[in-house]
């Protein structure tokens, strides 16, 4: 078994895993010099588990001393507060999204920030996320939004608080891989896509904002205090940052509206 | 005369001038104005369409109809958000 340490958001990630694979790993998960702060998360990653990826139905189970997350090519054993685990996986697409679920989950209940469904562009050194159902162009305004550096094509990190709402790198990505570290970028705004001939960008009233995004948070639990954290997340997610509606056609002429 | 009282789980939020109501147990939302989020708050304790129309007196200096009142207790009853205090 080899340990090393990475990093995700501001979070200091100590994985674990059979050497034979931890290059593998690494692609996806940097490896970092050792840093002065505290391990935040203890992951220990075991291949060899379950069958290919079926779909996306993840049951939980908790009590006291652990939670658990399974999906058919994955396996989490948690402590409650998501520090410790040891995820069990099928392929690396499993280790992607559990360690996902494993992230978002941490940050949810520590209240540090939401994992939000959605691409992230840097322009004049602030960030822009764009949003949207599946298929409503995540990927496609990434992808139109060249040579702008990417913070995220799938899955954005955003830091909440009172005082300022920050978008780190994310290493969870899609079909855009990282071209490089990004620094942590304050959110100017966020764009909630739908695709149109005319292109427009239109304020929301940040009640219509919140409820939009709630269902473009990556959350796998159920249990009524973390929903809670959620909404209180949100909230100030909407009450700091404008969140508009971008109708836009697939070319780059949205970015004239945005900056 | 039957009293009304908010039902458990329940995470209010109110956000400029709307208070979203989510449902922690069923996973729904409910959106109230100014005046409905007042009067949620007040179903925190049990309340009758005549308690309700006093309150709204003293808050707002408003004479809300019964009627209103009544139909509004009816709708926050079919959405699961409150039910009748015995």
């Amino acid at each position: 078994m080899i340990k090393y340490l990475s990093m995700i958001g501001e979070h200091t990630i100590q994985i674990t895993v059979q050497s034979a694979i931890c290059l593998k790993i690494q692609n996806l998960f940097n490896s970092i010099n050792s840093t002065n702060q505290l391990t935040s998360i203890n992951v220990k990653i075991k291949f060899g588990y379950g069958e290919s990826f079926t779909d996306y139905q993840v049951s939980i189970k908790k009590d006291a001393n652990k939670i658990s997350f399974q999906r058919s090519d994955y396996l989490i054993e948690s402590t409650p507060d998501y520090t410790s685990a040891t995820i069990h996986v099928h392929d690396e697409l499993a280790l992607k999204h559990a360690l996902m679920n494993l992230y978002s989950s941490y940050i949810v209940y520590h209240n540090w920030g939401l994992l939000i469904h959605s691409s992230c562009a840097i322009e004049n050194g602030k960030a822009h996320i764009f949003a949207g159902h599946s298929g409503a162009g995540k990927s496609t305004a990434a992808r139109l939004s060249e040579p702008r550096a990417l913070l995220s094509d799938e899955a954005t990190i955003v830091k909440i608080s009172e005082n300022s709402i920050t978008v780190f790198d994310s290493p969870f990505r899609s079909e855009l891989p990282s071209t490089g570290y990004q620094q942590p970028t304050p959110l100017a705004g966020i764009q909630l896509l739908q695709q149109s001939e005319k292109i427009r960008l239109e304020k929301m009233r940040k009640p219509d904002a919140l409820l939009s995004l709630m269902d473009k948070v990556f959350y796998w639990s159920h249990d009524p205090v973390e929903t809670q954290r959620i909404m209180g997340l949100l909230r100030t997610l909407v009450e700091k940052v404008p969140v508009y509606e971008l109708y836009f056609r697939k070319d780059p002429t949205f970015w004239e509206l945005i900056s | 005369m039957v009293q009304f009282i908010q039902k458990n789980s329940f995470e209010a939020t109110q956000i400029e001038d709307e208070w979203i109501i989510l449902d922690t147990d069923q996973y729904t939302v409910t959106r109230l104005n100014e005046l409905g989020g007042f009067c949620w708050l007040k179903l925190g304790e049990a309340q009758t369409v005549d308690s309700l129309q006093t309150a709204i007196d003293q808050e707002y200096g408003a004479d809300c109809e019964k009627d209103s009142i009544d139909r509004f207790l009816t709708d926050l009853k079919k959405c699961g958000l409150i039910r009748h205090a015995i």
